[in-house]
């Protein structure tokens, strides 16, 4: 793990940062959950910028319909395109007595927390999530920095075995 | 237990009586938020109800004040604090003796020529209002309760036989005596105040008795009129400027020596069987304990010109907060080395001795303060060439900005000492962190799109209490290196 050149990983490839630093994926239906959540963003956005376009832009008569198409074309662009890369960026690792998780691409940050330092952990599961069957693990520390840690895109069962691996190790730790 | 549960009714206290005199003095900052309404009334026209308005306020006050007195009560049963407050909707809290991990006791001026003192109790769970207070009770009364809740500590965790031998091993760890206060003081040479003297001074230029401005030499011009010595100073404006400049130092040592006489009076700290106890303050005197064993990590901060002369100032993180406004506690306010190693000594935590070989973060840093300054002087210049001359400003800013992030950059340097990591940052205010690896809860190992290419990484540590803004972290560090002390640390914490 240590030897591993981080340099020349070709950020287009799939599944290359995860297999670099030795990370499970996360469930590719989290792509749907991204979506749907970028969407519930976007959307209002797009009728934000048609309603400015058409109440402030066409008075001033300015290039009306300029300002609507560009929004939509974002809004599009990020409903259809992004999901997907960010579901590659997220990772986790869970073994060796701690939970690695790691996300992101541009800014990526990989936290580790041993099972003994965990304090509580959650399973959630939002309405989008619970359509598409899945789960976010969150594990509480004390530390004020990382204070929760979340790991979403887990199938439901996956996060719950998961929850109780954790839940055993905190009890080995006090036993 | 809860078969009795009528059997044990407490004996129920008031708050000290002398706690509605408190509630008195308080009105007069109080009845300041009342000004606007007076001034409303006022400005309608009718000004016959402005003191019938004010004196029914101040009744509405006092009445309110006596009332929640009347309905504060508070017991001490053998095992619990328990307290009801309350006028309209009451509030009954039991905190177990157990769940309290210290008691701080705070003076106020006038709590203390009433011989009453404020308690708190700082039971570990996040937020200031989840912690209970009693405000207040006398102050013997309060050195009682702590005792009581002190002693009951100790016969839960440790046998019998061993408390006698731990009441004697309170002893003094530090003190500041005058003499090392005024040294304190001269260092802290600050020009905060001067911002409120001179924003006070525009403020109340008309209503002052006199018509001075300490920073402007015209004025001093103005003194020296009135003895004659006009012409001389027209001919030596050198001297106008010199009156200015002693002014400026006479108000940055005079306020930093009072500031340190405020807080750090008779400043003592002692070590009681599983805690250090600080008492200090001249008008407001506040006790606080910090738990050995919650001691997360040690800070020590300085300045680059006291650090020539070797003084250092000792904060320790911990999972209870030093007050509302600090975050870390305040163990040591100015000492030389040797005495904050004694410090040290009693948290188990060691500094790094001279020899210890230090590691540097990547130049790399310094890019955040260089694109600041890029950004001030694309602005200063695009604001010159509108036209607008405060642009020089920005263009003047750039340089020490980025001279500041250059030679910054250079002074992030760590070590890994075996069983804590020592992080030191800063050339203007030198920090060190010491940080033990048992303190580390979670590790974050973060890149981005400019450390990446460079084979960087930063660590950023998750640690109880301290600032959540201020996370400790080693930035931009060689990625192997960084993972090698991550899984040295990781490691360590295990074995614990």
């Amino acid at each position: 793990m240590t030897d591993t050149a981080p340099a020349p990983t070709d950020p287009l490839a799939h599944d290359a940062i995860n297999a670099a630093d030795g990370l499970d994926p996360v469930n590719p239906a989290y792509t749907h959950v991204l979506r749907a959540a970028t969407a519930l963003n976007m959307v209002p956005f797009g009728i934000a910028a048609s309603v400015f376009d058409y109440m402030l832009i066409r008075h001033i008569e300015g290039p009306y319909g300029l300002i609507t198409a560009l929004a939509w074309a974002l809004a599009i662009f990020a409903i259809v395109s992004f999901p997907a890369r960010r579901m590659q960026r997220w990772g986790y690792k869970i073994g060796e007595g701690q939970l690695r998780v790691a996300r992101g691409w541009l800014f990526r940050t990989d936290t580790i927390v041993p099972f003994v330092r965990v304090q509580h952990i959650d399973v959630g599961q939002g309405p989008i999530e619970r359509w598409f069957g899945l789960s976010h693990l969150i594990v509480h520390t004390s530390g004020t920095h990382n204070s929760m840690v979340t790991l979403p895109g887990l199938h439901a069962d996956l996060a719950a075995a998961m929850r109780e691996t954790i839940r055993r190790h905190i009890q080995t730790d006090f036993a | 237990m809860s078969a009795v549960p009528a059997a044990v009714e407490p004996e129920w206290q008031r708050l000290h009586p002398a706690t509605l005199a408190l509630a008195i003095v308080r009105l007069g900052p109080r009845s300041l938020n009342f000004v606007p309404a007076l001034a409303a009334i006022g400005f309608a026209g009718k000004w016959a109800y402005v003191v019938p308005a004010l004196l029914a306020f101040l009744l509405f006050s006092l009445v309110t004040a006596w009332l929640q007195w009347l309905r504060f009560r508070f017991a001490v049963s053998a095992n619990e604090v328990v307290i009801e407050s309350g006028v309209l909707s009451r509030q009954h809290r039991t905190i177990p003796f157990d769940r309290i991990q210290d008691v701080g006791i705070e003076q106020g001026l006038v709590a203390r020529a009433l011989g009453i003192a404020k308690v708190g109790f700082e039971t570990g769970a996040g937020g200031q209002e989840n912690d209970a207070d009693l405000d207040a009770i006398g102050l013997d009364a309060a050195q009682a309760l702590r005792t009581t809740i002190r002693a009951h500590r100790s016969e839960a965790v440790a046998p019998v036989a061993e408390t006698e031998t731990s009441v004697a091993e309170d002893r003094l760890l530090f003190a500041m005596t005058p003499h090392q206060l005024l040294v304190a003081g001269l260092f802290n040479f600050s020009l905060a105040a001067l911002a409120v003297v001179g924003a006070g001074m525009q403020l109340f230029d008309n209503f002052l008795p006199f018509d001075f401005n300490t920073f402007n030499p015209a004025d001093w011009i103005d003194i020296a009129e009135d003895y004659g010595l006009d012409q001389w100073v027209l001919a030596h404006r050198w001297v106008a400027g010199v009156g200015a400049a002693v002014s400026l130092l006479f108000i940055g040592f005079a306020s930093g020596i009072i500031l340190m006489l405020f807080a750090n009076w008779n400043f003592r700290l002692t070590r009681e069987p599983r805690a250090l106890r600080r008492t200090r303050g001249l008008t407001t005197r506040t006790d606080v304990a910090v738990p050995v064993r919650r001691v997360q990590a040690a800070i020590l901060v300085t300045g680059w010109f006291r650090k020539r002369f070797g003084w250092h100032e000792l904060r320790l993180q911990s999972l209870a907060s030093d007050g509302g406004k600090e975050r870390d506690h305040q163990v040591v306010p100015f000492a030389r080395l040797d005495a904050i190693d004694q410090v040290l000594a009693e948290v188990a935590i060691a500094r790094p001795d001279d020899a210890q070989p230090w590691q540097r973060s990547h130049g790399i840093i310094a890019l955040g303060g260089l694109i600041g300054a890029t950004f001030a002087a694309t602005g200063g210049l695009i604001a010159l060439s509108l036209g607008e001359r405060a642009g020089w400003l920005g263009l003047i800013a750039a340089l020490p900005i980025a001279i500041a992030a250059f030679f910054g950059a250079r002074f992030h340097r760590w070590t890994d000492l075996g069983d804590s990591v020592a992080i030191r940052r800063g050339f203007w205010k030198p920090k060190m962190t010491l940080l033990p690896h048992a303190s580390v809860q979670s590790v974050d190992l973060k890149t981005d799109f400019i450390l990446r290419p460079l084979g960087l990484g930063t660590l950023v540590f998750g640690v109880p209490g301290g600032s959540a803004l201020a996370a400790h972290e080693i930035p931009a560090i060689p990625i192997s290196v960084a993972q090698d002390l991550r899984d040295r640390i990781l490691a360590a914490g295990a074995r614990r």
